[in-house]
């Protein structure tokens, strides 16, 4: 054991209960998000080199393969910050009864379909 | 190391708070990005306001995410050599992100 800190359960050994699905996700979206950090990061700096660098990253978004990226960048970027929501709701301990944890995971996936399609198709 | 684990729950839980308002904020703005040229896209560094909001939005993403991925290295990765070489690898990539960026964003902003 390398620490003290209580572990997350072990996916493989346990049943798919919707929460542990979110919790997934939450964390699969979560390290897609860190490589987009990585990823702004990069824009920026490469904004900030000029434009003669700048068209490279230009030449790179009118590529269909950056569209479909960045659709599934907005997708896991919204469940990410909906879902982030619920947790800090948790932290204090609030909509954490069976009921409300259900219903508020509902809400977190149609809102992240909602917001996803405003920014897409708006 | 050194930080407790509790001061690294708040920490990944004010970035979180300052992440919500900072994402909508910035998600609205990219969307006119998507067909904006490169002078119109340093147009909007130049309010110093939007370049402080966003330098806060990076530094802010880079530790969130610095914290979380540790998280999942410690409850996945048991072998301790590689654990630790991760979660080295993992602040080294933050911190020099982190770094690019300031210089990035003051650069655009001033010069």
């Amino acid at each position: 054991m390398l620490d003290k800190r209580p572990l997350s359960p072990h996916l493989s050994i346990h049943k798919k209960v919707l929460t542990a699905v979110f919790s997934i996700f939450h964390r699969f979206t979560g390290l897609g998000l860190s490589i987009g950090a990585i990823l702004i990061s990069l824009w920026i700096s490469i904004l900030a080199l000029g434009p003669q660098y700048f068209f490279i990253f230009e030449y790179i978004a009118t590529s269909i393969i950056f569209k479909i990226i960045l659709f599934l960048w907005t997708l896991g970027l919204f469940y990410h910050l909906f879902n982030g929501i619920r947790y800090l709701f948790w932290s204090y301990g609030i909509g954490m009864d069976l009921k409300t944890v259900y219903s508020s995971g509902y809400l977190v996936i149609i809102l992240t379909l909602l917001t996803t399609i405003v920014v897409w198709v708006v | 190391m050194g930080k407790s684990y509790s001061s690294k729950w708040i920490i990944q839980r004010i970035t979180a708070l300052l992440l919500v308002p900072l994402t909508f904020w910035f998600i609205f703005h990219s969307i006119s990005f998507q067909h904006a040229n490169y002078f119109e896209i340093l147009l909007f560094f130049d309010s110093y306001i939007n370049s402080f909001l966003f330098l806060i939005m990076m530094i802010a993403m880079l530790v969130h995410a610095k914290l979380g991925c540790e998280t999942i290295v410690e409850d996945y990765v048991s072998s301790i050599n590689l654990n630790k070489s991760i979660k080295s690898l993992i602040n080294l990539i933050t911190l020099f992100m982190i770094i690019i960026s300031i210089i990035a964003i003051i650069k655009i902003t001033i010069f």
